[in-house]
């Protein structure tokens, strides 16, 4: 059985996926300098599902999530969520720097409707979830980048939504600590049963963790292909088959960054 | 394989070194002391100077010796006490009535595009508007009553306020906005738990600000807007001008000078206290 299938692009939906993008195009800038970050991108996401997004830098992929976030508004092409609650994790922490690692959380918490008497045990659950209980009172300016992108990974788990979008959560950590944040990740999505869409510059990262990964073109962003990772779980980084899948999905990634005329 | 790629090496351990050094409190407190008595010091002597080499007759322009004298008497006179009570609450009253309605106004501002076009820039020119000039106006509307006086004291500090608050809201970082929003923030929630808090810093030097503009909005409405049954600090200044009364007359001018440091002394610390612990401090290099 092959690690890695490549799949026909999803441009034909398949029944109630839980995110279904359509044509989506985003231009940015004012006329005479547009840049075109999407192009016709359609893409759709099963309930359940962990899609990875690879590409390299500048082809669109932060643009997207903010897209399917409701933060930006797209140029053409819709998003669909089917109402569902969409959960995001930025490419930088944003912690808000006048809380401490608990209040960060404890204002996730709050905003989703989690009654005060809850929150302290969910806090500390959370904390624990990333390792960093020791931190709980320190200020975010304190922590080291790594540790304030863990605080940043509790508190978008702290919310209650049922899809999670993901950009690059884990490109600052050491190899020790994003093993472990992968293997939390997995288990959330799995006791939760969220949708997950997951950005990373690391293929060997999508091969870890994706069911199916989008390999996203450059100038204009759009999708080049799709593949579905067929590794059973549970996997690891240094799995001899998640290397294989990484290489091809590397290949991939460097054949499309060929110009294209 | 791994051995010949990734090679062991051990190394001794270094050694703990550098003994570090102990300040004390006292060292500290002095530290933050001497500078600022450093200036006083300098000042005294050149006054000393000016009154020793006889630039101005004696009676005019009093030693500092002669100006402690009549601070030391006027310390422990109750008259003294009184006024400076009358001016101080004067202060708090108008004060805190600018707060109140620069806070309102501000938040109004900074929520509704409406608002911004019709009187933002109008706050801006108060802020501009010498606040002397309002009081021939303010005394034709209230005549020589503490309305007047308070009236010109909030036109004077409610814009810093208001303008603090406005400045504040429109600089919170776009991406902090979407964090919160995208963590279920909305309306009234995205302004209690993210735009107020993160306008803070800004508020907090508006109101330094405003506090500025009330003092001197106050020093200028007591010599104008004297009202015979209440003595004042101000008023007292102009007692002390008419009966040629020098030294008494600087010693109210230093009285004054401190309160105004002192309440700004405490807005520093409040918002030096608030940046620190957000990281926002003074890095030096
Ligand atoms: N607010 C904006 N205004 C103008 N151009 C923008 C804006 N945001 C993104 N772009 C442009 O859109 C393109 C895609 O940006 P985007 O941030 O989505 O890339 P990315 O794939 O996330 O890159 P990276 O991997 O480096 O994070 C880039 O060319 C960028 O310059
Ligand atoms: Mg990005």
């Amino acid at each position: 059985m092959s690690i890695l299938k490549l799949s026909e692009p999803s441009l034909v939906a398949q029944p109630g996926p839980t995110i279904r993008i359509t044509g989506l195009t985003k231009v940015f800038g004012r006329r005479g300098q547009e840049t075109t970050a999407l192009s016709e991108v359609s893409i759709s996401v099963k309930e359940q599902e962990f899609l990875c997004i690879v590409g390299r830098s500048g082809c669109g992929k932060s643009t997207m999530l903010n897209i399917i976030a409701d933060l930006e508004t797209p140029t053409g092409g819709s998003v669909d969520v089917g109402g569902r609650k969409v959960g995001m994790m930025f490419q930088d922490a944003n912690l808000f720097p006048w809380l401490t690692v608990e209040g960060n959380i404890d204002l996730a918490l709050k905003l989703s409707g989690v009654a005060a008497e809850l929150r302290k045990d969910r806090i500390q659950e959370l904390l624990e979830t990333v390792q960093l209980a020791h931190v709980a009172t320190k200020r975010p300016h304190e922590l080291s980048g790594g540790m304030r992108q863990r605080v940043a990974l509790a508190r978008t788990l702290a919310q209650d939504c049922e899809i999670l979008l993901m950009d690059e959560p884990f490109a600052a950590l050491d190899a020790i600590t994003r093993d472990a944040m992968h293997e939390q990740t997995e288990r959330i999505w799995g006791e939760r049963a969220l949708t997950v869409v997951f950005v990373t510059h690391n293929v060997r990262e999508a091969a870890r963790l994706a069911d199916r990964v989008v390999v996203m073109k450059p100038n204009p962003g759009r999708v080049g292909s799709e593949s579905l990772i067929t590794i059973p779980r549970p996997r690891t980084m240094e799995d001899p088959r998640v290397a294989e899948a990484a290489a091809l999905l590397h290949d991939m990634l460097h054949t499309q960054e060929m110009p294209d005329d | 394989m791994t051995d010949e790629l990734v090679k062991p090496r051990v190394s001794a351990p270094l050694t703990e070194r550098g003994a570090r050094v102990e300040v004390g409190a006292g060292a500290r407190l002095w530290r933050r002391v001497w500078p600022p008595l450093m200036a006083v010091v300098i000042v005294l002597a050149l006054w000393q100077v000016v009154v020793t080499v006889g630039w101005r007759p004696i009676y005019v322009l009093p030693a500092p010796a002669a100006v402690g004298g009549a601070l030391s008497e006027m310390l422990v006179d109750p008259k003294f006490w009184s006024a400076l009570g009358t001016t101080l609450a004067r202060a708090f009253i108008g004060f805190g009535i600018s707060v109140l309605i620069g806070s309102i106004i501000g938040l109004a501002v900074s929520r509704s595009r409406i608002l911004r076009s019709a009187i933002g820039s109008l706050i801006t020119g108060l802020q501009t508007m010498p606040s002397i000039a309002w009081f021939p106006f303010a005394i034709l509307l209230f005549g020589l009553t503490e309305q007047a006086i308070t009236f010109v004291i909030v036109l004077g500090a409610a814009p810093s306020i208001a303008n603090g608050v406005v400045s504040g809201i429109d600089d919170v970082s776009p991406q902090l906005q979407r964090v919160a929003h995208v963590l279920g923030a909305r309306g009234m929630r995205m302004y209690r738990y993210v735009m107020i808090p993160a306008a803070l810093p800004s508020y907090l030097a508006g109101l330094k600000q405003g506090w500025a503009f009330a003092w001197r909005s106050l020093m200028a409405g007591e010599l104008l807007v004297i009202i015979a049954a209440r003595p004042s600090l101000g008023a007292n200044l102009q007692f002390n001008r008419e009966f040629a009364n020098a030294p008494g007359l600087l010693a109210i001018m230093i009285v004054i000078l401190v309160i105004g440091v002192m309440v700004d002394s405490v807005f520093t610390r409040i918002a030096n206290g608030v940046r620190t612990r957000r990281g926002m401090g003074v890095v030096r290099l």
